[in-house]
């Protein structure tokens, strides 16, 4: 560990003297990540319509089994069952589970958000009692936050709790409910006579609780959604989280980690989308050839490559300061609020850009496949239908928008940051950016877009200065979309005339090249 | 389970009262080789293969000896695992593997010589010279070289008993081994001590568990020197892609398909 930990937001106060990639996972903890990955190729992918059918008792036997395996506690502490390893390789290993959408949710919520409201802020008494059913996969977790007319404003929720006697009496509804049909656990938040916010554990079993029928969604057909009713619903008071109205502090920190992760699933699927692309545009023929010789095919690999490398250099990156921030700081509740606070801003710019990627990737996945594509013989459809979501969960990318400016100007007035500095022409619009009078919710996403694209933009050529050759292709045939993402997102805040600054030539025929002999993303061992 | 023997009881690492009457060391030889589904490219000049950015894994014959290995201790039929690896340091990566999957520990012989199939034997003896294991269990080849040899020889200049290619094995009182030949199945007896060299079918290895790694990580790895390091008898001299596939083409129906067959004379 580093003597010094590299500040959040610090990205924009030049260049940091070390930054994670993914090629630094040790040995160890690439072996670790092999097996999630052969786990999810040999026991999710080739299931994936029994999976959509939400077929009778399937999803919790993959759940049990990736249990087995020590996969559904990795972040957890290992004396609740959990491995007690960090959150960066926690999020590695959910990428490898999430080639499939629907799996990636109930993995995702079970053996994340779930549990780290509980590992953080839980006392190790409630730990001892409800965290080694769901470290070992036995149990499923979940997360009730939102509510049919609370969604992105989450504070607003009606949901009670009052005590009596020796009880809390729940009453409300909680919509959108992932893995509400084969839940065990549930991690409601409620108001406190209607004012205190806080979190609660409420288990399936509680008299009063009832999950409604599954929401009929457009994807995620294999996850189960619903919403859950609490109708005088009675639990133990020692099953109150943290404080009471203190609940915002265990959700929104849940939410920062939740956020992180969520990059990491949504570049899953986009890596299948990539592998599958790369294996049907050499196998599909027309005009004598196979579909990768044509140029412009071979643009689309390549910018598919590209934004996957940028966004996995952003999450490994981020998920390694987050760990720094925990070995420093973590350990008790306040000092684990504070680590998971120190990158909020990173969180978001990770969720934003990894979730736009996702879908761009996808999206020229399906164009590749053709008509093909748009049918559902065809696995692109699927991953088309399941990553739609990702830019409305875990907060839509406009709250993430507007939180990231905002959060970012609130840091520089308490003065916590060193000066800024620019190490790139997005850096240098973003600085400027901040220094604005923004104008409404149009400026602050602009500036917003700004921030997260210098973030992006260092990300991705940290990595690529590590990586020689082929890294610096991937980077360079990013920098062009990172540039005019930028330009348009300048063009929001001032009418003066911009211009973009030189970039390298891309070959693109190199990069394709690259992806069919990965049969996927690069991979850099 | 057997019952100690004199040869058991020469064994360094045995001793009295510590396992009261049986005793059962199995070691299993794993070579570090690339993935075998990467794409490699043969370097420029002929002398190998590109190994550069290349994923390393145990040999897959090898994962499954290691994997029957460990199934037998869960059965109770084996007390002591022992992987060795002839290679450098890199290969202590794929020693952690086999330590995860549930080895007890681990033999590095520390040399960057490149060995033909004799050199491996000879120094895998050295090893089994000095460790007296009951079953040394290892593939009957590698996927890198696909020679099919250093077990064989190594049972050779043990003077031991060997089975190839085993589809099932059985350690009682003595060593019962099926092969799966082109006209059945063969069954061998053997007395102990005794070479097995695993086929595809023996077993399918199990997905290394997140725990398991974790517990690898301080069980013994030993790094040794090898006595001599043995000439190569045989060198590689050219490495080559096959020649590519002339395209094939599409037929409309089964006549179309039997008279493109004669066509080329293969009916
Ligand atoms: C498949 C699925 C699974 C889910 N799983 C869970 C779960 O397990 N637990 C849980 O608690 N929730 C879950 N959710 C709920 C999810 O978190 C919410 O859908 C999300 O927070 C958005 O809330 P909403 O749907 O009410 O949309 P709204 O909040 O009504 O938003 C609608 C639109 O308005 C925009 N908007 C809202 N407020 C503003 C503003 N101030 N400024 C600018 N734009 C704004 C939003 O960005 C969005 O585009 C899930 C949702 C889905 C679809
Ligand atoms: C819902 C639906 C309705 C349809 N209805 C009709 C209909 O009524 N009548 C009818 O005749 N057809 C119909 N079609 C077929 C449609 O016109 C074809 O899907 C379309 O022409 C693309 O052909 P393809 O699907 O074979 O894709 P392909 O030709 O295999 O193309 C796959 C990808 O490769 C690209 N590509 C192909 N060749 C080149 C090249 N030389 N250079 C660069 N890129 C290339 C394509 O742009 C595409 O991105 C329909 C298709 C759908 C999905």
């Amino acid at each position: 560990m580093s003597e010094t930990l590299i500040l959040g937001a610090s990205f924009l106060c030049g260049t940091p003297a070390r930054s994670f990639t993914p090629e630094d996972f040790s040995s160890d903890e690439k072996m670790m990540i092999d097996t999630a990955e052969q786990f999810c190729r040999a026991e999710i992918m080739p299931h994936l319509e029994a999976i959509d059918h939400q077929e009778e008792g399937l999803m919790p036997k993959l759940i049990a089994k990736a249990g087995e395996l020590g996969l559904c506690g990795i972040d957890s502490p290992e004396a609740y069952g959990g491995l007690g390893l960090g959150k960066n390789l926690a999020a590695r290993i959910l990428e490898f589970m999430s080639l499939n959408g629907s799996m990636s949710v109930t993995y995702g919520i079970t053996s994340g958000i779930s549990q780290v409201g509980l590992s953080l802020f839980g006392s190790d008494e409630q730990k001892a009692k409800f965290l080694p059913a769901l470290t070992s996969g036995e149990s499923i977790g979940a997360y009730a936050l939102s509510e049919p007319n609370s969604g992105s404003d989450a504070l607003s929720a009606t949901t009670t709790a009052v005590q009596k006697g020796d009880k809390w009496v729940l009453n409300g509804t909680k919509m959108w409910i992932s893995n509400a049909k084969w839940a065990d656990q549930f991690l409601v938040m409620a108001k406190i006579n209607g004012t205190d916010f806080s979190a609660f554990i409420v288990p399936r079993d509680t008299p009063g609780l009832t999950i409604a029928r599954e929401e009929h969604k457009m994807g995620l057909k294999g996850s189960s959604t619903a919403r859950i009713v609490l109708e005088d619903a009675e639990i133990p008071l020692d099953n109150l989280l943290y404080e009471a109205g203190k609940g915002h502090h265990v959700a929104f920190n849940a939410l920062n980690i939740g956020r992180f992760k969520l990059s990491s699933m949504s570049i899953g699927p986009a890596r299948n989308a990539i592998e599958l692309a790369a294996g049907y545009s050499r196998d599909r023929k027309q005009f004598g050839k196979s579909l990768s010789e044509f140029g412009l095919i071979q643009k689309k690999l390549g910018q598919m490559a590209a934004l996957f490398f940028v966004a996995e250099s952003m999450i490994y990156r981020t998920g390694a300061l987050i760990d720094e921030a925990f070995d420093l700081y973590g350990g008790t509740i306040d000092g684990n609020r504070k680590a998971a606070e120190e990158y909020a801003i990173e969180c978001s710019a990770c969720k934003v850009f990894s979730t736009e990627a996702e879908a761009l990737i996808i999206d020229d996945a399906l164009q590749i496949y053709g008509g093909y594509g748009f049918t559902e013989e065809f696995p692109i459809a699927r991953h088309y239908r399941d990553a739609r979501v990702s830019k409305i969960y875990e907060g839509t990318n406009e709250i993430n928008r507007i939180f990231l400016a905002d959060r970012f100007q609130r840091k520089l007035k308490a003065g916590s940051l060193s000066p800024l500095q620019a190490d790139s022409w997005i850096a240098d619009l973003a600085i400027k950016a901040l220094h604005m009078q923004l104008d409404g919710q149009i400026q602050v996403g602009a500036a917003s877009d700004l921030i997260l694209l210098a973030y992006a933009e260092q990300s991705s050529r940290l990595r690529a200065a590590k990586l020689g050759d082929e890294g610096q292709a991937l980077h360079n045939a990013a920098v062009p979309y990172l540039h005019l993402k930028a330009a348009e997102a300048w063009q929001l805040l001032t009418d003066e005339p911009l211009t973009l600054p030189k970039v390298e030539k891309v070959d693109y025929e190199a990069l394709a090249n690259m992806v069919h002999h990965n049969n996927g993303p690069v991979r850099f061992n | 389970m057997i019952r100690l023997t004199d040869r058991q009881s020469l064994d360094a690492t045995w001793q009295p009262g510590k396992l009261v009457d049986t005793f059962m060391k199995v070691l299993v030889p794993i070579k570090r080789v690339v993935d075998p589904y990467a794409k490699v490219r043969p370097l420029a000049d002929g002398s190998g293969v590109d190994t550069t950015g290349a994923k390393f894994e145990i040999n897959p014959f090898d994962e499954i000896a290691v994997e029957e290995a460990v199934r037998q201790k869960e059965k109770g039929a084996v007390t002591e695992i022992v992987v060795v690896s002839i290679g450098t340091s890199a290969s202590e990566e794929q020693l952690r593997k086999a330590l995860a999957i549930g080895a007890d520990r681990a033999i590095l012989v520390e040399t960057d010589a490149v060995l033909d199939s004799p050199g491996v034997a000879a120094l895998l003896k050295e090893v089994i010279d000095a460790e007296r294991p009951q079953v040394v269990l290892m593939g009957k080849q590698a996927t890198d070289d696909d020679n099919n040899q250093a077990g064989q020889m190594l049972a050779a200049k043990l003077g031991w008993g060997q089975a190839t290619f085993a589809a099932k094995v059985e350690l009682g009182a003595n060593v019962t081994v099926t092969r799966e030949t082109d006209t059945g199945e063969q069954t061998l007896s053997l007395a102990y001590p005794c070479l097995i060299t695993t086929d595809l079918r023996l077993n399918e290895p199990r997905y290394v568990a997140l725990p398991g790694i974790i517990k690898a990580r301080s069980k013994p790895l030993e790094k040794r020197a090898p006595s001599t390091v043995p000439a190569a008898k045989t060198r590689t001299v050219n490495v080559e892609l096959p020649a590519a596939r002339p395209a094939g083409r599409k037929v409309g129906s089964v006549e179309e398909l039997a008279a493109a067959i004669k066509e080329r004379g293969a009916l």
